[in-house]
């Protein structure tokens, strides 16, 4: 069974390229999210593997879904990986500070992503 | 002389006088009368004699007055010149009337009648009340019918002239033939004899007060020099008193007033010479004769009697009164006498006042010679030749009244003296105080003027000061920041308003408060620090300056807020004596600095989302593992065309708004109809309503505007943009203008899209402020649009506000000025 990856990002482009770099990357189901409302529920009705959360969203915003899913028992323990164009170092320090595996700024490498993905993932 | 008295007849000569009793009287009367004319003495006596010779019809009626050496003047005659050689003016000695006579004539009045040929002489008594005269006879003296006879008088009558107990004189018929002399006769000549007397008392009354009325006049005189207050005339006083004095000369001595005063002498008219040898030393005007050692003893000495001041008057200085050393100085001169007062006053002595009179020549007419070595000296003489004698240089001596003038004078002297020392010591006082008053004014002015300066410096210093402090206290109150000072303890000394606004107290509420316990000073995390570990505490320790941006205060009103503060500490030579801190409430900057970090967030956010696109897409398709050909790969190329285009977009927009709100933009203004500007935006935008099956509804206003017809157009063209966007496909979107007050043009875009959420419409102008970010990008939209529009018509000078209601629709409304403001 191939592990799953869920990719949650409301700008369409972005979610669009990151999906196809990970799946011409690895052997990977990819899911994607458009908000964070859509994300957590994807989250706890796919159980990924792996969540690769965008932080700033509108409505509710990567930290906030991050907050429910570490509060949720299905998901509190599914891996994420942070995504944000928010690159201020003090924001970088406050993201640092949470529970998550990693934190990637944007403009990312798509096959760096897909090499940290897979490192999580292993 | 045989001065028995005898009793004789009547001697039978003839009488001259045969006039009747009634005629007498009227003789008597008229006699009386002539008497009583005048008051001058001489003028009585002419008058006297003349009546008696005419009513005894003798020779020569005289009239002899004493002198008080008891010989005898003729000074009043009337005379037959054929029978009798004139006696008047002619003196005769004492001794021509034994005294024994002369005590007869004044005790008993005695009258009497020679008859020289008879050898008889008639005595009669003065009969008392009504008695009549009684006349006795004896037989005369034969040296008094000697004496007669030498005179040529054959007949005489003798009445004594009194001055009232004073035998004064003689009134005397001399006829040269024999001639009896009748009791009425001699009746009538005693009662003549008594008018004269009543007129030499008269005219001694008038006399006196003729001297009386002189002295007056000679005090009045000197008292006019005297006591002319400002300029006492003693020079002329002096010359005034000479006069009065009958003097030749005259001094007045003022011994110095006072220690460092001089003695003064004024001169007048002759004065005691100054003997050599004595000139420098003694009578000097430097050493006047008053001073002289031998003047004050001897003076003091024969001036004091019964301890009562007597003027000193020598009538004959050649009587060896004088010590020798002074008798020198007056002994070449003709000064014969000297009246000197001692002028004093109120116990004081003022000095002297000293008159001289030089000797006078005396020239006596004397009926004749005596000649005191004849043996016939002790009887009368024969001879009646006349004999001048002529006595040279005799003295003059001073008269009682003249002693009396003399003391009077004195005192006025010794008063004027007096009062004008007085008045010398007074102007000399006033001199003095004048002088003194104007060294003291001048010292006072010098002082003032030392005040002035010192004053002037202390004000000017004061008002550097309060100056100083007036802007240290200007600062302190106008400075935006926070600041106080502590003492060693922590309290607080001063504590300037914004300090006590920042922290919500009045400046009294703080004033000697401990600072720590007021603000509650806590750490950025929120922890209180103790005293002792407080940074401001440390500085007043250590006297480290601490810069802390990021520590919390305590409001009054318990809530806290940030503070960046500076505290210092405060040195008083070299010691640290407390702290000064400088704070401020950084809520505000913390809040913008907050909206910076969001804004330099979100345009990082909005400049990496699509470069993350991009990056990805050329990172896949260089990377080769994907098929060029395939779908995928035509799908990356469209993200990298599309977010590349967002990027430039989004880049665009941002210099733009930058520009336009930097006024770097000028609005290039002209004159534009609105209805033009309103189509020309809906051209623009209908191929994409179109797209969207949007309906675009336009209602053009024809209305010149002043405005930047380019910008305008985007303004219209963003806001229609944004109606299509949010619209969903078959509604419309209306654009449309209105006038407003003829000075306004409103632009309105209508849409019937999903609404705003009320807490997004005042917001939704600033930059990346879109309801949903996510859905702007989606349909193209950089999120800066409405905040170039609000920039555009800001810069017209107009406003722009969105008008919705959820699920409704919006409305974007601006309005612009028609003409340039």
């Amino acid at each position: 069974m191939n592990q799953k990856i869920l990719i949650i990002d409301d700008d369409d482009d972005v979610r669009e390229a990151t999906q196809i770099c990970l799946e011409i990357t690895g052997d990977w189901e990819i899911i994607t999210a458009s908000s964070g409302q859509e994300g957590l529920i994807k989250a706890i009705a796919e159980q990924p593997n792996l969540i690769l959360l965008d932080v700033m969203m509108p409505v509710m915003d990567g930290l906030e879904t991050f907050s429910e899913l570490q509060a949720n028992f299905v998901t509190r323990s599914i891996p994420v990986i942070l995504l944000t164009a928010k690159a201020q170092p003090a924001e970088l320090k406050s993201f640092t500070q949470l529970q998550v595996f990693d934190v990637i700024t944007k403009p990312y490498d798509p096959f760096n992503l897909a090499d940290r993905v897979a490192q999580v993932l292993s | 002389m045989n001065n028995e008295q005898l009793d004789f007849e009547q001697p039978d000569v003839p009488s001259v006088n045969c006039q009747t009793p009634n005629s007498l009287e009227m003789l008597l009367h008229r006699m009386t009368n002539r008497i009583r004319q005048s008051l001058e003495l001489s003028v009585i006596l002419a008058g006297v004699t003349d009546e008696v010779r005419a009513f005894l019809g003798t020779d020569r009626v005289k009239v002899y007055q004493f002198e008080p050496s008891s010989s005898g003047e003729v000074v009043a005659e009337s005379l037959e010149e054929k029978k009798l050689p004139s006696l008047l003016g002619q003196h005769f000695p004492a001794e021509d009337i034994p005294l024994e006579i002369r005590q007869l004539y004044r005790t008993k009045r005695e009258r009497t009648i020679v008859n020289v040929a008879s050898r008889q002489i008639g005595m009669s008594s003065l009969p008392e009340d009504d008695d009549r005269d009684h006349i006795q006879f004896r037989t005369v003296d034969p040296c008094h019918a000697e004496y007669l006879t030498a005179m040529g008088v054959q007949s005489s009558l003798v009445v004594p002239i009194m001055d009232e107990d004073h035998l004064w004189g003689l009134l005397v018929s001399h006829h040269s033939s024999p001639r009896i002399v009748t009791p009425r006769e001699l009746e009538v000549v005693q009662l003549v004899a008594d008018q004269t007397s009543i007129a030499i008392a008269q005219s001694n009354l008038l006399e006196s007060t003729r001297l009386q009325a002189q002295q007056e006049a000679s005090i009045n005189r000197v008292g006019k020099f005297l006591h002319s207050m400002t300029q006492m005339q003693l020079q002329q006083a002096l010359k005034q008193t000479v006069l009065a004095l009958k003097g030749s000369g005259g001094r007045v001595y003022l011994a110095p007033s006072n220690s460092e005063s001089m003695a003064q002498l004024y001169i007048s008219g002759e004065q005691p010479v100054l003997l050599p040898g004595e000139v420098k030393q003694k009578l000097s005007l430097t050493m006047p004769m008053e001073k002289h050692p031998d003047w004050q003893a001897w003076l003091q000495k024969t001036m004091q009697t019964d301890h009562v001041i007597q003027p000193w008057a020598i009538a004959k200085l050649d009587a060896n009164l004088l010590p020798s050393s002074l008798d020198r100085a007056f002994r070449p001169t003709k000064i014969k006498s000297i009246l000197t007062i001692q002028l004093e006053y109120r116990q004081k002595q003022l000095g002297y006042l000293s008159i001289f009179r030089q000797g006078i020549d005396l020239e006596t007419i004397w009926a004749k010679r005596p000649d005191f070595n004849d043996p016939r000296n002790q009887v009368a003489l024969q001879s009646f030749e006349i004999w001048r004698e002529i006595k040279l240089n005799q003295a003059f001596p001073w008269t009682e009244r003249e002693i009396e003038l003399a003391q009077i004078l004195g005192s006025h002297f010794a008063i004027a003296i007096y009062q004008y020392q007085l008045y010398q010591q007074v102007n000399a006082l006033n001199t003095s105080l004048e002088q003194r008053v104007q060294e003291r004014t001048a010292e006072l002015e010098r002082t003032n003027q030392e005040l002035v300066q010192v004053i002037s410096d202390r004000l000017k210093t004061r008002a550097d000061l309060e100056r100083v402090s007036h802007q240290n206290e200007l600062i302190l109150n106008s400075a935006g920041e926070g600041i106080y000072g502590l003492d060693l303890k922590g309290r607080i000394t001063f504590i300037n308003p914004a300090a006590a606004q920042i922290l919500g107290y009045d400046v009294k509420e703080l004033q000697n408060q401990p600072m720590q316990e007021i603000v509650n000073h806590s750490t950025a995390e929120g922890i209180v620090y103790p005293w002792s570990k407080n940074p401001i505490y440390q500085t007043i320790q250590t006297g480290k300056v601490h810069h802390v941006t990021n520590e919390i205060f305590t409001h009054k009103d318990k809530s806290s807020f940030p503070v960046e503060y500076v505290s210092t500490p405060i040195l008083e030579k070299e010691q640290i004596v407390g702290a000064v801190v400088i704070f401020k409430d950084i809520t505000e900057r913390q809040i913008i600095d907050r909206m910076k970090d969001e804004f330099v967030s979100v345009v990082s956010h909005e400049l990496r989302t699509p470069l993350t696109s991009i990056r990805s897409s050329i990172s896949l398709l260089s990377s080769g593992r994907i098929d060029p050909q395939s779908p995928k790969s035509q799908r990356l190329i469209e993200i990298a065309q599309d977010n590349s285009n967002r990027l430039v977009r989004l880049i665009n927009d941002i210099l733009d708004l930058e520009r336009i709100k930097s006024g770097k933009v000028t609005m290039l203004k002209s004159s534009c109809n609105a209805a033009d500007v309103m189509n020309d935006a809906v051209e623009i935008v209908q191929s994409i309503a179109d797209k969207a099956g949007i309906k675009i509804a336009v209602e053009p206003l024809s209305v010149e505007l002043w405005i930047d017809r380019d910008r305008i157009i985007q303004t219209l063209t963003n806001l229609l943009s944004n109606a299509i966007k949010f619209s969903s496909p078959q509604t419309t979107v209306t654009l449309d203008a209105r006038l407003q007050n003829d000075d306004t043009v409103r632009f309105q875009v209508q849409d019937c899209g999903r609404g705003i959420p009320p807490e997004h419409l005042e917001t939704v102008f600033d930059r990346f402020q879109q309801v949903d970010a996510s859905d702007s990008r989606d349909r193209g939209g950089t999120g800066l649009g409405l905040a170039i529009c609000r920039s555009i018509v800001q810069q017209h000078g107009g406003q722009i506000w969105v008008e919705s209601s959820l699920g409704k629709g919006s409305r974007f409304c601006f309005v612009l000025p028609i003409r340039d403001q």
